[in-house]
């Protein structure tokens, strides 16, 4: 059964990597501490399980792990209009503003998803069903669980790429280093914190949209995912793809074997996990 | 004149930092502004550069006033920025950090090696480093490259010389020079006179947010009074 713990713990720690990773990319470049980040990750999920629910059935099979790209999208889009409405008259404002605007965000969004999509859940299993199981060293282990850790990883090496080849991610590790300084310089602030957000958002959405077909998604989705984001980023640091990666793990592997071992303390450990972070090394294991 | 300041007030919160400063500075000039530790220097800049905004007064730039303009603006209308402490981006290569400059104006990829290298040949040596691992001299000549590689009009200083040793100061001196035989004009705040009056020919005082001086260094180095003020 160890093979199977690690395994959950890997496709959990995966889905944490993208979550975080979204999070971590708009507190470090905007220094905007998001509240609204797990609803965006449930709009991902209700867009990909609405999409596939309406068209899975009338399209090859392969154009059905395509859809699941709808999350990425159009929660980006979403987070485009949220940040072009909302977020950017809070850059000069202090913590709590941004604490109470991205909270009333959260409440916002989750009428929305009431409105358009209802009480009901979603349930979206085609593209779990459809890969099957895989023989792991004599273990039944679904398909579906290592496409999604895959995904993650390629999103991951993506995003590294990006932010360490690219004129656009140099600019924004600028900002997210010395926002001061980089405001100074003459670096476009405000059009690259409108893309920081949008690519963050963007990252929330894929993860919803790749956990839908697991799980139906139902209102408040995205509010143990947020938390659990949040103690990634404390524990593996801000700004940090390494820290994402190593706290995305450490909290998949503690909840995975926790669920397994000690499930009622599972939760509270994470937590101490964190606080313990927080007390030693405030800056996390890999942040600056 | 290239910079004109008039009675600007600067307030952080409900502090006033700055109170009715006014200076000027011609073209191809380079002007101190001297004063202790806090006592406003660095504002001026900052405020010139559009960090700290001003409540009243006006900034006249190239005879346009830019008083209201975002400091990206101010940027790409010909102001370059240097500031305080060694401030360059630490995770970022030094190739990358100068590179930033030519991506704010979109006039290129790479910045113009060879004018920068004119200055402070020793950049070409450390390219690939991260800015982590330089010297405070090291961080600073990155700082005035990156300024520089705007190709600015005005060059904004913040304590250029700054916890340099001496020699490395010499260095730095020479280097402004050079900077400004290739049409740039400088305003340095600093809090050292001596090294002021090897660099300029004007100085300002500032004490406590105002200007109480406007002279050459040397007036202030036979000045007990005046270098009292100044604190060295």
């Amino acid at each position: 059964m160890w093979i199977i713990y690690t395994l959950n713990g890997l496709y959990f720690a995966a889905l944490l990597f993208l979550i975080s990773l979204g999070l971590n990319i708009i507190l470090g470049v905007m220094g905007i501490l998001n509240l609204a980040h797990g609803s965006l990750y449930a709009i991902g999920a209700f867009i990909a399980a609405w999409i596939i629910i309406a068209i899975g059935a009338k399209i090859p099979p392969f154009f059905l792990y395509i859809t699941l790209l709808s999350g990425f999208v159009l929660t980006g889009i979403v987070g485009l209009i949220m940040e072009k409405s909302l977020i950017r008259f809070m850059y000069k404002r202090t913590l709590e503003y941004q604490l109470l605007l991205t909270f009333g965000a959260l409440m916002l969004l989750e009428d929305v998803i009431k409105m358009i999509w209802g009480g009901q859940a979603y349930y979206a299993s085609a593209p779990f069903d459809l890969l099957g199981k895989a023989d792991i060293f004599g273990h039944v282990y679904p398909t579906y669980f290592l496409f999604v850790m895959i995904i993650a990883l390629i999103a991951g090496l993506l995003i590294w790429l990006f932010m360490s080849k690219t004129k656009l991610g140099i600019m924004l590790r600028a900002i997210s280093l010395d926002r001061e300084m980089a405001t100074g310089i003459g670096l476009d602030i405000n059009r690259l914190s409108t893309f920081a957000f949008v690519l963050g958002s963007a990252l929330a959405g894929l993860a919803g949209a790749l956990v839908v077909p697991t799980t139906p998604a139902l209102l408040g989705f995205g509010h143990e995912p947020l938390i659990l984001g949040f103690i990634v980023v404390v524990v593996g640091g801000l700004g940090s793809l390494k820290g994402a990666l190593v706290g995305a793990l450490l909290v998949g592997f503690t909840r995975s074997f926790g669920i397994a071992i000690f499930p009622e303390i599972e939760l509270p450990l994470l937590f101490l996990i964190a606080g313990i972070i927080l007390v030693v090394k405030p800056e996390g294991l890999f942040g600056r | 004149m290239l910079l004109k300041i008039e009675n600007l007030d600067v307030f952080i919160g409900s502090t006033q930092i700055l109170r009715n400063v006014s200076l000027g500075v011609n073209e191809g000039e380079i002007v101190c502004l001297l004063g202790r530790n806090g006592a406003g220097k660095s504002s001026i800049i900052k405020s010139t550069i559009g960090l700290y905004p001003s409540r009243s007064g006006k900034i006249i730039f190239k005879e346009k006033e830019i008083t209201p303009l975002s400091p990206r603006k101010k940027v790409l209308s010909g102001i370059g920025y240097s500031p305080e402490d060694t401030r360059i981006f630490t995770e970022l290569t030094v190739e990358e950090n100068i590179n930033l400059s030519t991506w704010v104006t979109g006039k290129g990829e790479h910045f113009d090696a060879e004018k920068i290298f004119t200055i402070f040949p020793a950049i070409q040596k450390f390219l690939d480093r991260k800015g982590l691992n330089l010297s405070g001299g090291e961080k600073k000549m990155v700082s005035i490259a990156r300024a520089l590689a705007l190709n600015p009009s005005l060059l904004l200083l913040d304590e250029a010389f700054e916890g340099l040793a001496p020699l490395v100061v010499n260095h730095f001196i020479e280097a402004l020079h050079r900077i400004r035989k290739l049409g740039v004009t400088i305003l340095l705040a600093e809090s050292n006179v001596r090294t002021a009056s090897q660099v300029s020919e004007r100085s300002y005082i500032v004490e406590r947010g105002e200007m109480i001086f406007e002279g050459h260094p040397r007036q202030i180095l036979e000045n007990e009074k005046l270098l009292k003020l100044v604190g060295r």
